[in-house]
């Protein structure tokens, strides 16, 4: 994004023109605004659930978990406002599910608040989230995590740069992530 | 087992490298916490995190199709649980994906026609002072379910909507090209809404919105 020469929208929502009634019984025409309105749904639910999950494989391959769900199994009349939440909801228990690969024990209080405004889960505020999530590590922790995540600096370059052995390097990345993982379990 | 500094960094490697990583067993909710946190991490890594041009034409390409199927179907009575989500079985919803995202369909689907409405049941809200409004330079704003510019025009306003007409990414307006571009694939559409760009198929205008001007405020109508 070009956030210094223009004025970017913060998320993903489209309305055109007139406004028609969208609950018609099952026509084409229906049908097209329906999908649509999920079409352009799909930016913002692949930037919410990258920022879940990091990596673009799984951001792809859980995005069209996270559609092919929601489609099935909404009714076709349903709203523009409960078809956006609607897909959020079906995001979280998507990434939820995801999650527990990893660890099966029950995970429910690591989800996050559904009530929350929309707008406070969504991408640009990611980074704010970050920014907040640093100021609460020590100095060094939060260096080697600059250094790695926000920087994209390898281990080796990251061991030149704080003049320590990369050993030491995946030490205090792994103390770090621990302890930014046990802060941000406290304060979501 | 316990979660150790070379495990982590291999995962950490991963994401930082985009690659899946590994779906190995976690010994403790930290090691989870961990991983979560790396890969939030790793999201907030300036220019991460846009859907790939591939991807976004192989979803959109499939998004009809699945609305169509649903739409066969007679109208389930509630939402299904979220149980019955659960017990879908992921490696069987994947299968799915992939015989259902065929590369043969691949964004050839036009978007419907401009005129389309989605909102139903609106009201009018107030987004921006009039006088808070400069002379000619779009202004972007959300209201509801809308986002979209607002453009002024001595007395007058006009609302576009800021949604891409290709695949539905958010549009930004370019102070110094005075066009609207997509960040995705590079469309480009002039204040007007009209395209700009070199599309094989050309594409819709960015519709117009319903906008008014009560009292100073200008109000733009939406769910």
């Amino acid at each position: 994004m070009r956030e210094d020469e223009s004025t970017a929208a913060a998320t993903t929502f489209a309305s055109p023109g007139k406004v028609v009634p969208l609950r018609q019984p099952d026509t084409t025409k229906d049908q097209d605004h329906l999908t649509w309105a999920y079409q352009t749904h799909v930016t913002a639910i692949y930037q919410y659930i990258y920022s879940r999950v990091g990596n673009r494989p799984d951001a792809e391959d859980l995005t069209a978990q996270v559609f092919m769900k929601a489609i099935n199994g909404m009714r076709s009349d349903v709203s523009v406002p409960e078809l956006r939440s609607w897909l959020y909801r079906v995001a979280q228990t998507t990434l939820a599910d995801h999650w527990r690969h990893y660890y099966a024990e029950d995970i429910a209080e690591l989800e996050e608040d559904v009530s929350k405004p929309l707008a406070a889960r969504e991408n640009p505020e990611a980074i704010q989230r970050v920014d907040a999530l640093m100021a609460t590590l020590p100095e060094s922790y939060r260096r080697v995590l600059e250094l790695r995540f926000l920087k994209g600096y390898s281990v080796r370059e990251t061991a030149q740069e704080l003049s320590l052995t990369e050993t030491n390097v995946k030490v205090l990345q792994f103390r770090a992530l621990n302890r930014a993982g046990r802060e941000r379990g406290r304060t979501p | 087992m316990n979660d150790d500094p070379e495990t982590l960094d291999q995962y950490v490697e991963d994401l930082l490298q985009d690659r899946k990583p590994e779906r190995t067993p976690l010994p403790d909710e930290d090691a989870l916490r961990a991983r979560q946190t790396a890969a939030m991490l790793r999201a907030a890594k300036p220019g991460a995190g846009l859907p790939s041009k591939e991807f976004l034409e192989r979803i959109q390409a499939s998004i009809p199709q699945w609305v169509g199927e649903q739409s066969a179907r007679p109208q389930p009575v509630a939402r299904p649980s979220r149980r019955s989500l659960l017990l879908t079985g992921a490696a069987g919803l994947a299968a799915g994906i992939a015989a259902t995202i065929g590369v043969d369909r691949l964004a050839k689907q036009t978007p419907p026609a401009a005129s389309q409405a989605l909102v139903t049941n609106g009201t009018w809200k107030p987004v921006k002072a009039l006088a808070d409004l400069p002379e000619g330079t779009p202004i972007a704003f959300r209201a509801g379910a809308i986002e979209g510019f607002l453009i002024r025009s001595g007395q007058d306003v006009k609302g576009l909507s800021a949604v891409c007409t290709h695949m539905g990414c958010i549009l930004n307006y370019s102070k110094f090209r005075s066009q609207f571009e997509c960040p995705c694939h590079g469309a480009t559409f002039q204040t007007d809404g009209q395209p700009t760009d070199q599309y094989e198929t050309p594409l819709p205008r960015l519709p117009s919105l319903n906008v008014r001007i009560e009292r100073g405020q200008v109000e733009v109508y939406t769910a």
